[in-house]
């Protein structure tokens, strides 16, 4: 059942992307009528997979590459729909879609199943910290989607050219408050992520490790969100900065990531 | 009774001749009354908007659609034959087929234009006795326009034909729009007070732009201006003081020269702006300088790059005609399906009534002969009777059916009624 849910809601990711990708081909902003429904039922389908993982496996889909993978595809995939309900910017669809996607096909090459390995963070911290930190990814990446397209958008009005992505993106200034709108909510839910996994090493593990690769990739994302926040004041050009933060920002946290993953080596269960 | 149209449009009058024919609320009122009273017509609708007078009549028998020519002439103070120059007539599927592409836009003169078919919908309501004029549409009509309104529904909703603004005016608030989303509350500059002003003004406010600045070189014009649509007259001097404040500005002065250069910009914004500037420079020869357009979160747009996103959209739905085509197609046979099946339905059951008449009789005269039979054979006998008058009938009565749908409703119900001796419907035949 697990497994099925996640194809079914992969096909409709992709379906998804498919229809961004057809409208912007034909220059075109909006959605054929039925196409609006598709990711609200991708995103729903996932959730449904990911509830029957719990019940199969008495336990949150937290643990593991696979289930951790789902489980941020699932929550860039509810931020795209309560973008899509507020308006316009359904289009930052065309790059989250196609990353949804390839999470969840990941996912699902790897096995969306229970690792088996013993932790020693565990209970409501765990979860909470996770959870958080998942939300917190789910925004940047929203973030980046957002200043993707603002990008795109911008190089199509400061340049003149009123082709097919001029006509398909969203207005400038719909971006803009779309990036920071997940920026805003991503960087507490970061923040209070790793105040929690702080807080449960003071108590019960005797204090923080700065060698731990995932500690370092934590405190890497935080300053990336910092950074992307203080792009966004000062003086002329900042929604631009603040786009390019955003894009430059999500692709240091990844980078980084597979870096510290890679070296962490297999004894370690990161992610 | 013939479905028709008559009226003028700018494919066929000049503007001298489309004037006399707009008509107000109570003079279509009135002509409407002439035409359903006066036994003109059954039902009407008078269309008319600064493109087109058009008069769509379901005439009724015996009066020819002449008479609603003269009539619609004289009140454009016309002779039949001065007038006759000018309009066009369209009778029987022609004349639905016009009313389909017209509220379709796609015989207006900016194809895709929308506000053909909100002008559709007023002179259909206004048929229908909105606004206190008496009703002058019945079930025909009223099928008709609320066919052709749907039809136009999915032309625009379902092609690229409404897609994109088709005037320089539009596409500049198309494009101020593409910058800053909803341009409610936002505030704006216009630059000169001539006719491009003006249109550009009426655009702003039309999309909510919550604060305007008008600057002129005479600042009674500005007065005159903003008292129309709002806002703040400065004089020309007074102009870079207003810029920081604007998100908008529209440069259309009649001057011979650039009015804002980027030394005037950069002395009030050093570094540009903080917020994106959108620049629209819809004047000949340029107000702008176009190196203003060179500074950061500046974005400036002269006549050529708004007449090429014109071009351009216009492209796209010249490109989406033929689907519109398609669309308008589909709702013109749904629609006259209907309409003729309602001329063969009444012809059908009259026909068959008309057989069932003869039947009874003829059994009764033969059982009055045969009184010994039983209630059994007597049953057996009506069955009997019945189920010939059934096969004999199934055949015309299909053919019927389908001469209608083919639209050759006309020559059959013709010959039906000649061959059946059926008496003519009250309505007379579709054409």
């Amino acid at each position: 059942m697990t497994v099925a849910l996640h194809i079914g809601a992969l096909a409709l990711y992709v379906t998804a992307g498919g229809l961004l990708g057809a409208s912007l081909v034909r220059g075109r902003s909006g959605l054929p009528r039925w196409g609006g429904a598709v990711l609200p039922v991708a995103v729903v389908l996932h959730g449904l997979g990911l509830g029957a993982y719990a019940v199969v496996h008495h336990e949150l889909p937290l643990v593991g590459l696979a289930p951790s993978l789902s489980t941020l595809g699932f929550l860039i995939g509810a931020y795209l729909v309560i973008f899509a309900a507020l308006g316009e910017v359904r289009a930052i669809g065309l790059v989250l879609a196609p990353l949804i996607a390839l999470l969840v096909g990941a996912a699902l090459i790897i096995g969306v199943r229970p690792t088996g390995e013993p932790l020693t963070f565990q209970g409501w911290w765990f979860a909470l910290h996770v959870l958080l930190g998942f939300a917190g990814c789910a925004g940047l990446a929203v973030a980046f989607a957002s200043g993707v397209l603002y990008l795109l958008q911008f190089r199509a009005l400061k340049g003149k050219r009123f082709g097919r992505m001029f006509r398909f993106s969203p207005p400038l200034a719909l971006l803009d408050r779309a990036g920071r709108f997940a920026l805003a909510v991503g960087f507490p839910a970061w923040s209070l992520a790793l105040v929690l996994a702080w807080a449960w090493t003071l108590r019960f593990d005797g204090g923080i490790l700065l060698g731990n690769p995932q500690v370092r990739w934590g405190l890497v994302t935080w300053l990336v969100f910092v950074l992307a926040l203080a792009a966004r004041s000062g003086p002329a050009g900042r929604d631009r900065r603040g786009a390019w933060a955003s894009v430059l920002g999500f692709m240091v946290v990844v980078a980084v990531y597979v870096i510290l993953r890679v070296g962490a080596g297999e004894g370690r269960v990161f992610l | 009774m013939t479905l028709a149209v008559v009226g003028l449009s700018h494919h066929t009058a000049p503007v001298e001749v489309r004037e006399r024919y707009v008509f107000g609320r109570k003079e279509a009122s009135a002509i409407l009354a002439a035409l359903t009273a006066g036994g003109v017509a059954e039902e009407a609708v008078l269309l008319s908007t600064c493109n087109r007078a058009e008069l769509y009549l379901r005439l009724g028998a015996g009066r020819g659609l002449d008479a609603a020519v003269e009539l619609f002439a004289a009140r454009a103070g016309y002779s039949r034959a001065e007038a006759e120059e000018h309009l066009y007539r369209h009778v029987g599927r022609r004349a639905v087929e016009h009313l389909f592409r017209v509220t379709s836009s796609l015989d207006s003169m900016v194809v895709g234009e929308a506000q053909i078919q909100g002008q559709v919908r007023t002179a259909y309501e206004a048929a229908q006795g909105g606004g206190g004029g008496e009703r002058a549409v019945g079930p025909v009509l009223s099928r008709l326009f609320e066919m052709a309104l749907h039809t136009g529904g999915r032309v625009r909703s379902e092609t690229a034909l409404g897609v994109g603004a088709a005037s320089v005016p539009s596409v500049a608030v198309e494009l101020a729009k593409k910058i800053f989303g909803s341009l409610r509350g936002r505030r704006a500059m216009v630059l000169g007070a001539g006719e491009m002003s003006e249109l550009m003004l009426e655009c702003l406010v039309a999309e909510g732009v919550e604060s305007l600045v008008v600057a002129n070189r005479t600042e009674a014009r500005a007065r005159e201006i903003t008292a129309r649509f709002g806002g703040r007259p400065v004089r020309y001097d007074e102009m870079l003081m207003a810029l920081p404040e604007v998100d908008i500005v529209a440069a259309a002065t009649a001057a011979p020269h650039v009015v804002l250069t980027r030394e005037m910009v950069e002395s009030v914004l050093p570094g540009g702006p903080r917020h994106p500037l959108c620049v629209l420079d819809i004047a000949l020869p340029r107000d702008v300088d176009p190196a203003v357009g060179e500074m950061d979160n500046i974005f400036l747009y002269d006549v050529d790059d708004l007449q090429q996103i014109v071009e351009g959209n216009l492209e796209r739905r010249r490109a989406d005609i033929p689907r519109a085509e398609a669309l308008i197609a589909e709702g013109v046979e749904a629609f006259w399906a209907w309409y003729v099946s309602r001329d063969v339905a009444p012809l059908i059951r009259e026909l068959r009534e008309r057989a069932e008449r003869v039947r009874q009789a003829e059994v009764e005269r033969v059982m009055r002969k045969l009184a010994h039979l039983g209630e059994a054979d007597r049953e057996a006998v009506e069955a009997l009777t019945k189920q010939i008058l059934n096969k004999v009938l199934h055949d015309p009565t299909v053919r019927l059916r389908e001469a209608a749908a083919d639209g050759n409703a006309v020559q059959v119900v013709e010959a039906a009624r000649y061959l059946f001796r059926l008496r003519e419907q009250p309505g007379g035949t579709v054409e």
